[in-house]
């Protein structure tokens, strides 16, 4: 593991130069970002907001889009009371800037050169981090078997929805399950409850192939979770986590 | 002593960005460290934040503290515990 | 120089008398829950609290034996080291002057300590003379484990960090003995007014 560049920690102004509107609580922000050195999927950028009476306030928001693309994207999912994400996820528009730090992070990532087996598990806004690796396994033309289980409350609380089957359609080794917690359609015929050990077990892969597991979303979800994959059998060496507190947002 | 869930409580990760400005730019939640009091070794990133007056990182196996870190006016302290393992470049073998 | 972005304003901050706002603080209408680490989960049925240490005789309550003493409600401001402060919050306890009734000490320092292994050091003059409650209730209802619940240190004329949640003793000592924070590099004594967050203040 090399030390990063200390550039990476220093402040810059980015432009939002794309919004795109994912659902109805989530928006992506695609940024340029000066002098932009790169990433690895499941980095994240800081971000700091600064009111004109000087107040600050700092968040951070994983990077959803490949290290393939040029441009950054973040994906905010709006949280009703927030002080932030109401402002970056509603009253931004194209030609704002804010300041950036980064891309952070190394021990949340993974480069298709390190192959798998992958499990990713992801809890509402979880799946963005997530689906960079996926975005950046498929550019990647890799075949490594990889896992996708997906938690949301509802279909139309899904990130991605329509990029998901597409990926899930390309018959290369990903194979992407779904649950919806709260509501469902009336033909549905997937998972309908929070994850469990069962649902893991069954997702796969089996403990014996030692996938590298990768849970992200709410705090409550992060850590039930990972209890489930080290009482199925997997290594706590080989889960990596990154918790998004208790909203998730 | 048992523990209620905490639906509050992040990782280190979260505060990637200012361990890597405290670090001098290192990456520092792939670095790994051995507990002081059970031994097992574990990634930074899989630390257990706490904020109280300062910052908490807390062993995920025992609980144990692993680093506190105070934020004055102009300053940054750290204290760490444990046995941190950070692997940086170096000179190649001639 | 920070640049500023467009349309963002942060949460809305109301007037207060600036007199009950101590130096670099600001006013706080949520209860922010701070900790350094794990929750506490309470079993009443085995929770004590004590006085020990440099004393004639130590003493200790049972939940239901601390609930039977003299109660008071108070009303005070409480100021946080990470620099927020909330005025007239509601509380009801013991007061350590009750608990120190039949204490004989010449011990000047208090070691307070908590489930989870927290602690925090206060003078004993600090705790005395109506100043400092074991409390139980806030705003009128049970306190809650994110907030300390079953029963906390409540030290309002210090910064917060001294209320120590989860409290469930005090240790006198001859010797003053910093706690977590203390020895983390915050202040020794912590007066909000004179703004002694850190050891260098």
């Amino acid at each position: 593991m090399a030390a990063a560049a200390p550039a990476r920690i220093v402040w810059k102004m980015a432009t939002v130069v794309e919004l795109v509107e994912e659902t109805a609580h989530a928006r992506t922000l695609v940024l340029d970002v000066p002098d932009w050195p790169g990433h690895v999927a499941g980095q994240h950028l800081d971000v700091r907001l600064t009111a004109d009476d000087g107040y600050q306030a700092e968040r951070s928001y994983s990077v959803a889009s490949p290290p393939e693309d040029d441009r950054v994207a973040l994906t905010i999912e709006r949280i009703d009371d927030g002080e932030v994400s109401p402002y970056l996820a509603g009253e931004l528009e194209v030609g704002d800037r804010f300041e950036v730090r980064g891309p952070i992070g190394g021990h949340f990532t993974w480069r298709a050169a390190e192959g798998g087996p992958i499990l990713l598990v992801a809890g509402g806004s979880g799946l963005v981090p997530l689906m960079a690796m996926l975005r950046h396994r498929a550019r990647q033309g890799s075949h490594a078997d990889a896992r996708l289980l997906v938690s949301a409350r509802a279909l139309d609380a899904l990130l991605y929805r329509e990029e998901l089957m597409r990926l899930d359609d390309a018959r290369d080794g990903l194979s992407i399950t779904y649950t919806l917690t709260r509501d469902r359609p009336e033909r549905w015929t997937g998972y309908a409850r929070r994850v469990d050990a069962e649902m893991l077990e069954a997702v796969g892969p089996a403990v014996a192939n030692m996938p590298r597991v990768f849970v992200c979303g709410p705090t409550p979800f992060v850590e039930s979770v990972a209890d489930h994959l080290v009482a199925l059998g997997h290594d706590a060496a080989a889960i990596h986590t990154e918790r998004f507190g208790p909203t998730g947002g | 002593m048992s523990t209620e869930p905490d639906a509050t409580v992040l990782d280190a990760n979260a505060i990637a960005g200012l361990l890597a400005e405290v670090f001098a730019g290192a990456e520092m939640t792939s670095a790994s460290r051995a507990c002081q009091s059970c031994g097992q070794r574990r990634a930074i990133g899989e630390h257990r934040l706490y904020r109280g007056a300062g910052l908490v990182l807390r062993c995920p196996a025992c609980n144990d503290i692993a680093m506190i870190m105070v934020e004055g006016d102009g300053w940054r302290e750290v204290r760490t515990a444990g046995f941190w393992s950070l692997r940086v470049p170096g000179p190649a073998a001639a | 120089m920070p640049s500023f972005s467009r349309g963002f304003h942060g949460r809305p901050r109301r007037d207060v008398d600036p007199s009950r706002v101590p130096p670099g603080q600001y006013v706080e209408d949520d209860f922010p829950v701070l900790s350094a680490g794990p929750t506490p989960r309470a079993n009443l049925a085995e929770w004590s609290f004590a006085v020990q240490g440099a004393v004639d005789e130590a003493v200790s309550w049972t939940w239901e034996e601390l609930n039977a003493l003299p109660q008071e409600t108070v009303t005070v401001d409480i100021h946080c080291v990470t620099k927020w402060s909330k005025l007239g919050t509601t509380w009801t306890g013991v007061s350590i002057d009750t608990l120190l009734e039949n204490v004989t000490t010449e011990a000047e320092y208090v070691s307070v300590w908590a489930d989870g292994g927290y602690t925090t050091n206060v003078p004993l003059e600090d705790l005395r003379d109506g100043k400092a409650w074991v409390a139980h209730t806030f705003d009128g209802e049970p306190l809650a484990p994110a907030h300390g619940g079953p029963a906390r240190l409540l030290v309002p004329h210090l910064y917060f960090w001294k209320s120590a949640k989860w409290v469930r003793g005090l240790t006198l000592t001859i010797d003053d003995e910093p706690g977590f924070w203390e020895q983390a590099g915050y202040h020794n004594y912590g007066d909000p007014w004179r703004e002694q967050r850190y050891w260098s203040d």
